[in-house]
């Protein structure tokens, strides 16, 4: 490999540092934009909380039918006070058109679920396989979406595993819905949340190596 | 044997380059976190981005968030075509280096 000066004294390892250096701050502008881990996890325990009441306070009209809009009007609260704390605690503001891509999926997915839950129910056209076969595969399609725009493998898997959970409950018995329901809330939003999180910390402390 | 580029000066300095290569994988960007993710201080940061507003390669937009200033940077389209012509300047630089 033969080396080189231009005429302002740059040389080819100059060259090489530079290429690097671009490589290691794009790739780092990349990782600072993802931090979302810590919000599937709050939704996952955010829609276990109504069934957990429901199943402390049986046979109750009232937490029946109120337990899912304030579980979901709590978690939005959660959402926007966490991120709040975290933007103002941080001082930085880094958005990416990824970033919001991604958010907007989700954002989506959240009102499609809304109005379609919202509209059955005051229409009383609701039955616990309908809703939760409709809840699996809108958050499936969000996971799948998501995985195509981050190339994820990771998350691609997890959106198969809500959508054939949400095609199963058509096959199978009526009292296992709860379970699939419960199952899918642990692995597909607790447990993946708390992977991605734990990728996040791995890239931060890789992050931190490099930077000492 | 043919003509080698020039490297665009204003791009080249490292300060410069790393700033500009994480602007482009972000929509806007704020002052502190610049600074915090190249380990510069203020006030070579402030000067490296006062040349790169100069040039036109970045946007500077002040703001309050709540009671607190921000500066926001963005990567101007004029950044994006400059950065991708050093990017193929530096690629015909090395290839002729092999």
């Amino acid at each position: 490999m033969a080396n080189f000066k231009t005429e302002d004294g740059t040389t080819r390892d100059d060259l090489v540092q530079r290429v690097a250096l671009m490589e290691e701050m794009i790739a780092e502008g990349r990782r600072s934009t993802i931090c979302f881990g810590w919000i599937f996890v709050l939704w996952g325990l955010i829609d276990l909380a109504p069934i957990g009441w429901q199943l402390a306070v049986p046979h109750s009209d009232w937490v029946d039918i109120w337990s899912w809009p304030i579980a979901i009007a709590c978690g939005f609260a959660i959402q926007i006070l966490v991120m709040a704390i975290r933007r103002r605690r941080s001082g930085v503001v880094c958005s990416s058109m990824r970033g919001r891509s991604i958010s907007a999926v989700w954002a989506m997915m959240g009102l499609t679920a809304m109005l379609y839950f919202a509209g059955a129910m005051v229409a009383h056209k609701s039955g616990p396989i309908a809703f939760t076969a409709a809840m699996l595969m809108f958050v499936g399609m969000a996971h799948g979406t998501s995985a195509m725009i981050l190339r994820w493998r990771a998350q691609g898997i997890v959106a198969c595993v809500w959508w054939i959970g949400g095609v199963a409950l058509f096959f199978l018995s009526n009292r296992y819905w709860l379970q699939v329901f419960v199952g899918e809330m642990c692995f597909g939003m607790i447990g993946f949340g708390l992977y991605a999180m734990w990728l996040e910390r791995r890239n931060s402390s890789a992050e931190g190596q490099t930077n000492a | 044997m043919p003509e080698l580029p020039d490297l665009d000066p204003v791009i080249h300095g490292k300060l410069r380059l790393a700033v500009l290569s994480l602007l482009v994988g972000v929509e806007e960007a704020d002052f502190t976190w610049l600074r915090d993710k190249t380990a510069s201080t203020d006030g070579n940061l402030g000067a490296q981005m006062m040349k790169l507003e100069e040039a036109g390669y970045v946007s500077m937009q002040k703001q309050f968030a709540g009671r607190k200033p921000q500066t926001l940077y963005r990567m101007t389209p004029v950044g994006r075509k400059a950065l991708a012509k050093y990017v193929a300047a530096l690629k015909t630089l090395l290839g002729a280096a092999l």
